[in-house]
């Protein structure tokens, strides 16, 4: 971008309010869902947002085509992504966890099988839990429908994301340990930091402050 | 991209480097004495006739460091040697999918100090220049100051290692957690957690000796002070930021370092900085400092800022018919003896036909022959002649020179 405007990538889903909320908080733009419509890039108040995936925020940031990033830290655990991760935003709260069926006689790591088939999105955060806690496991990677990975026999246990537990209790499945916690957080990109370090830097306070407010 | 590298090797000669061929392939345990384990991770490995481990060099540093040590050996140090190759890595980059890429270098071996640290900043950034990049920055840092730092707060072995990887991963939201959990007093720990913006002119050298309180750290921020007024001298006090927030690879670099962020490429396109341990596992203990070009970025933010390098000049269109291809030949023969680059046509051309060709060639003259004899020869002022062929080649290289 060769623009002066900094950019945003903000992700659509259920960190855009609060993202939004932030912004306008630190009092660098004022929008709302509505008023964003469908538009996917918005120029307003000198900064320049633009709307992408969740999993693509941090390819944004590290190609440079945004100067800064607001995303879940559940979306950084799989990537070695090459930006900086500045601030815990502190909302978009939820936890990654292993969950066994209702009826599974799996509870802590001692009643584990010698290997642990574990269905999960998240195959890297997974092996870095079992590493830490000594288990091994046999990690099945899967891109939706985890849930249902225990109740075909395709795994003894799932890892994933859950912020209010309604969808594990509704598959009848139980926490049996936390493995990961994540929230929103403040990223930018290598470069920016330093070859636009003053509009860039200045943001990065503001909205610092913002959360610290909080 | 192949201009921009020879624009850069011959900057380098410029700076009396020699080029050097390295081999493509090494033994695994001779990369091995060089690279940290993710480096390792990611050579393109297999095995030879004899079961023997081997890797194509993911980069070029460790074979020219072996070269130096080993048939370089009796050479007299200091050492100013550069390369240009392509480097393979097993795993696609966090940018692109690309595994090889291209990368042009130069070490500097033998040579301690800030005058030798300045020489390879200056070198990296007039290659930069000579490759055709424009608005780009260099930021120089000094990987004592975070060592002195950390070493004096005399952290528990595991934290400190926390701390590293933290920083190596640019997660300073776990940086912060994890200084949480420290018995650092809170000043301490606000420098950890604030050296990283540490970044400008020569007054944030004040700034940070007045906030660190070893010996290590204050020698980096001194070798520092030194290099920038160096660097004023070179000429390129407008281009260079200091930036003590700098931290890359810890266990390989030992003193000043540098990289280049070219415009809106998100990432450094040069990067470089002493490597003093090196050598000495090649068995030739020998200070060294050096820097790479990544010659696919610079291509690609060229390309982005729309100014396409010139094409090569070609100075003449050599075109015949009847009996003219013998004379042809040799006439071309005789401009590239004076430097001039020619083409001969491949066949027939009458002269109106010759004057299209050469239009598509874009040549800057048009000669043609039909025989012995007279040549007819349309120069660049589009004026025509009439000349005995040794007279065309005598007034163009004239021309030329």
């Amino acid at each position: 971008m060769s623009d002066t405007r900094v950019s945003i990538a903000l992700c659509t889903g259920s960190l855009l309010e609060g993202s939004l909320r932030l912004l306008a908080a630190a009092g660098i733009v004022q929008l709302d869902v509505k008023q964003l419509g469908r538009r996917l890039l918005v120029e307003k108040g000198g900064v320049r947002i633009v709307l992408v995936r969740p999993s693509d925020v941090a390819a944004y940031v590290d190609f440079g085509a945004a100067d800064l990033g607001i995303v879940g830290k559940d979306q950084l655990w799989e990537s070695t992504g090459a930006h900086y991760e500045l601030v815990d935003l502190g909302f978009g709260g939820c936890t990654l966890v292993l969950a066994v069926p209702d009826g599974s006689p799996l509870r802590g790591p001692e009643t584990w099988p010698p290997v642990l088939r574990v269905a999960t999105k998240y195959p890297r955060a997974t092996a870095a839990f079992f590493a830490r806690v000594g288990g091994a496991a046999d990690i099945v990677p899967l891109h939706g429908s985890v849930e249902l990975a225990p109740q075909v026999g395709l795994a003894d246990a799932i890892v994933d994301l859950t912020a209010t537990g309604t969808t594990l209790r509704e598959n009848r499945l139980r926490v049996v340990a936390e493995v990961e916690a994540s929230t929103a957080r403040l990223i930018a990109n290598q470069a920016s930091l330093k070859t636009r370090s003053g509009e860039v830097q200045s943001l990065v306070t503001r909205l610092a402050r913002a959360v610290a407010a909080r | 991209m192949r201009s921009s590298q020879e624009a850069i090797l011959a900057e380098m000669r410029r700076w009396g480097y020699r080029f050097v061929v390295t081999p493509t392939l090494e033994s695994v345990d001779v990369l091995g004495l060089g690279l940290g384990a993710e480096q390792r991770r990611r050579l393109f490995k297999f095995a030879d006739g004899d079961g023997s481990l081997l890797a194509i060099v993911g980069e070029k540093t460790i074979p020219v460091a072996r070269l130096a040590a080993g048939g370089l050996r009796s050479a007299p140090l200091p050492l100013r040697l550069c390369y240009a190759a392509s480097v393979l890595a097993n795993d696609a980059g966090r940018f692109s999918n690309r595994r090889e890429t291209h990368q042009a270098g130069a070490e500097l071996i033998g040579a301690a100090g800030p005058v030798a640290d300045a020489e390879m900043i200056a070198l990296a950034v007039r290659c930069l220049d000579a490759a055709g990049l424009r608005r780009y920055q260099v930021d120089v840092g000094h990987s004592e100051f975070f060592k002195g730092l950390l070493a004096g707060f005399r952290l528990d072995p595991q934290v400190e290692a926390g701390v590293k990887s933290a920083l190596a991963a640019h997660d300073f939201v776990a940086l912060e957690r994890l200084l949480a959990t420290t018995r650092l007093r809170s000043a301490e720990r606000e420098l950890l957690l604030r050296f990283p913006a540490l970044r400008g002119g020569p007054e944030i050298l004040d700034a940070a000796s007045r906030l660190v309180g070893n010996r290590r750290s204050e020698k980096a921020l001194e070798e520092l002070r030194r290099v920038h007024e160096l660097l004023g001298t070179h000429g390129l006090a407008a281009l260079v930021n200091l930036d003590l927030g700098a931290i890359r690879d810890f266990d390989y670099y030992t003193g000043v370092i540098f990289e280049a962020f070219g415009p809106d490429l998100g990432r450094s396109v040069a990067a470089g900085g002493r490597y003093d341990r090196l050598l000495e596992r090649f068995g030739r203990p020998a200070a060294a400092t050096g820097f790479v070009v990544h010659l696919d970025l610079v291509a690609e933010a060229i390309g982005r800022s729309g100014e396409r390098p010139p094409l090569p000049r070609l100075d003449a269109a050599v075109a015949w018919s009847a009996a003219g291809l013998p004379p042809a030949l040799r006439l071309a023969a005789s401009l590239r003896l004076f430097g001039m680059r020619a083409i001969v046509d491949t066949e027939s051309r009458s002269a109106a036909a010759a004057k299209l060709w050469r239009v598509q060639l874009g040549a800057v003259n048009l000669l043609h022959c039909t025989g012995e004899g007279r040549v007819a020869w349309v120069d660049s002022a589009g004026k025509a002649h009439r000349l005995p062929p040794e007279q065309v080649v005598g007034r163009m290289a004239g021309a030329v020179m």
